[in-house]
């Protein structure tokens, strides 16, 4: 009777105890995120940037990144600017293809292309390489040499992060309006000329704040995230192929919901 | 930091105490370290030995106790090196300079000095996946030394080394120790470390200190604590497991 009774107690009380553990680690993992960040902001107003560390990050999170950013916005563009040109012509509105996809572009899909892929590729990296400082005492080394890793590893990071994101978001944008440009014609027969027209014709200035804003706000994610989690995960080996799956997953997540939020407070309908 | 040093004293730890969970590494510990003086600090695994150097490079934080430093000049030597791999010889040893705001010449001068002291001056431009693991911990001992440290601490220097290479660190302690005039604490297994560079020993067990005095008086001592320690013997008050 006992054991029963002790066994439905389990079976309640474990995903009860698992989910105010996974609420527990959410919570602390946000608050050592906001400290983190609060300290790399306190750095950069003092002026402690090492400036060659910041160009070699711009190297490393920027131009590396240039190849697969273009290879996914190219995909992108054209599959969304074949879906669009598809529905437009049915309605006789070849004309707005261009609006429609540069809003697309400049809106949503530049910086999410751009922020995904540089999660998968730069947050994974300094997730994987700031663990693997931990695990072997260099970031302790660093303490003992009276240098403080927030201002020496997250500092210039995030000066390349919040430097090299809008570039490669705008340069994002570019490319699915190259791919849109190239499908109009092929697929609804409409020209450069008229598709370049009805771009002009619909985007804003505000458009490209709000472009310029959500890449502000997707480096920062990235970036913070993903050396928050190397800089508190401890252990070995298999623990860095945890820390990294745990940046990409942090910072897409936080991409996705920032990105919403930002779309529904500058974009409010009418 | 307290910049009065009454009898020469370079560090005084205090009643010190850490806990990790339930599990009680030091139980109220005291000691303290003259300049020029090197203190070993021996005992079997898991009694507390690194975590002393953690909390006394603060590292970590004690649950309670007092640690005076007497200086502010600390370095370690990290049993793994914990060289930054991303930095060459030289740039690992200049981020250690990087508080004391030199001219490049003198930094340069420094760095040369001390890679010239442990035999490294043809390898200042390595990265250190490039180096030995010999190389790699005397990159290190140079490291912990280019700022001339008043306190340096040393975790298991010798732990993994051939012996050759073991005698050529521990000369380096002792070198080193001449030189400098630091106080220093080495932590370590190896019997031939803690008896050819230390002044004083001092035995950890179970979170508590079990014995204190001269490396001449450890491998002579009728403490059973020690003795068994001396004597590598399976019989003794240490139970291992």
């Amino acid at each position: 009777m006992t054991s029963i009774k002790t066994k439905s107690l389990n079976i309640i009380g474990y995903p009860i105890h698992s989910l105010e553990n996974n609420l527990m680690g959410m919570f602390k993992h946000i608050g050592q995120v906001l400290i983190i960040y609060y300290y790399t902001l306190k750095f950069i107003f003092q002026g402690k940037i090492d400036y060659k560390e910041t160009f070699k990050q711009s190297y490393m999170i920027g131009v590396k990144s240039f190849f697969v950013v273009s290879i996914t916005a190219l995909f992108t563009g054209f599959a969304m600017s074949l879906q669009i040109s598809r529905e437009l012509v049915l309605f006789g509105a070849d004309t707005a293809i261009g609006g429609v996809v540069s809003l697309a572009l400049i809106r949503e899909i530049g910086p999410i292309t751009a922020g995904v892929m540089v999660a998968g590729r730069v947050g994974s990296s300094i997730a994987a390489e700031l663990t693997t400082m931990m695990i072997t005492e260099q970031i302790d080394a660093l303490k003992v040499m009276k240098i403080n890793p927030v201002e020496y590893l997250v500092v210039p990071r995030y000066m390349a992060g919040i430097l090299m994101m809008p570039i490669l978001s705008i340069y994002a944008m570019a490319v699915g309006l190259i791919a849109g440009i190239i499908v109009a014609q092929v697929a609804a027969n409409v020209q450069p000329a008229t598709f370049l027209d009805s771009v002009q014709q619909t985007i804003l200035d505000r458009d490209f704040e709000v472009h310029f804003l959500k890449s502000f706000i997707n480096a920062t994610i990235i970036i913070i995230f993903s050396c928050n989690i190397g800089l508190h995960t401890r252990g070995g080996a298999e623990d860095v192929g945890i820390a990294t799956t745990r940046a990409v997953v942090w910072s897409m997540t936080g991409i996705f919901i920032a990105n919403y939020i930002v779309t529904a407070l500058t974009f409010i309908p009418r | 930091m307290n910049e009065v040093n009454k009898n020469n004293l370079m560090l005084e730890v205090k009643n010190l105490k850490k806990s990790f969970g339930n599990r009680e590494i030091l139980k109220g510990i005291s000691f303290s370290i003259k300049a020029g003086e090197t203190v070993g600090i021996i005992g079997p695994s898991g009694c507390g030995k690194s975590t002393i150097l953690k909390l006394l490079c603060n590292l970590i934080e004690p649950d309670g106790g007092e640690i005076i430093k007497y200086s502010n000049d600390i370095s370690l030597v990290f049993q793994g090196s914990a060289l930054l791999n991303s930095l060459t010889v030289k740039e690992n040893l200049a981020l250690a300079l990087r508080n004391k705001h030199l001219s490049q010449r003198e930094e340069s001068e420094i760095i040369a000095e001390k890679l010239k002291l442990v035999g490294l001056s043809n390898f200042a431009n390595s990265y250190p996946a490039q180096l030995s693991g010999g190389q790699q911990k005397r990159t290190s001992f140079a490291r912990a030394i280019v700022i001339d440290p008043k306190i340096i601490f040393y975790d298991e220097p010798t732990t993994g080394l051939d012996p050759i290479l073991s005698t050529i660190i521990e000369d380096y302690i002792i070198t080193l120790s001449d030189q400098l005039r630091a106080a220093a604490i080495v932590v370590t297994h190896q019997l031939s470390t803690w008896t050819r560079t230390t002044d004083r020993l001092i035995l950890l067990h179970a979170g508590e200190i079990k014995w204190q005095g001269k490396p001449q008086e450890a491998l002579e001592t009728n403490d059973p604590y020690m003795r068994q320690f001396a004597l590598s013997s399976r019989d003794g008050p240490i139970l291992v497991g």
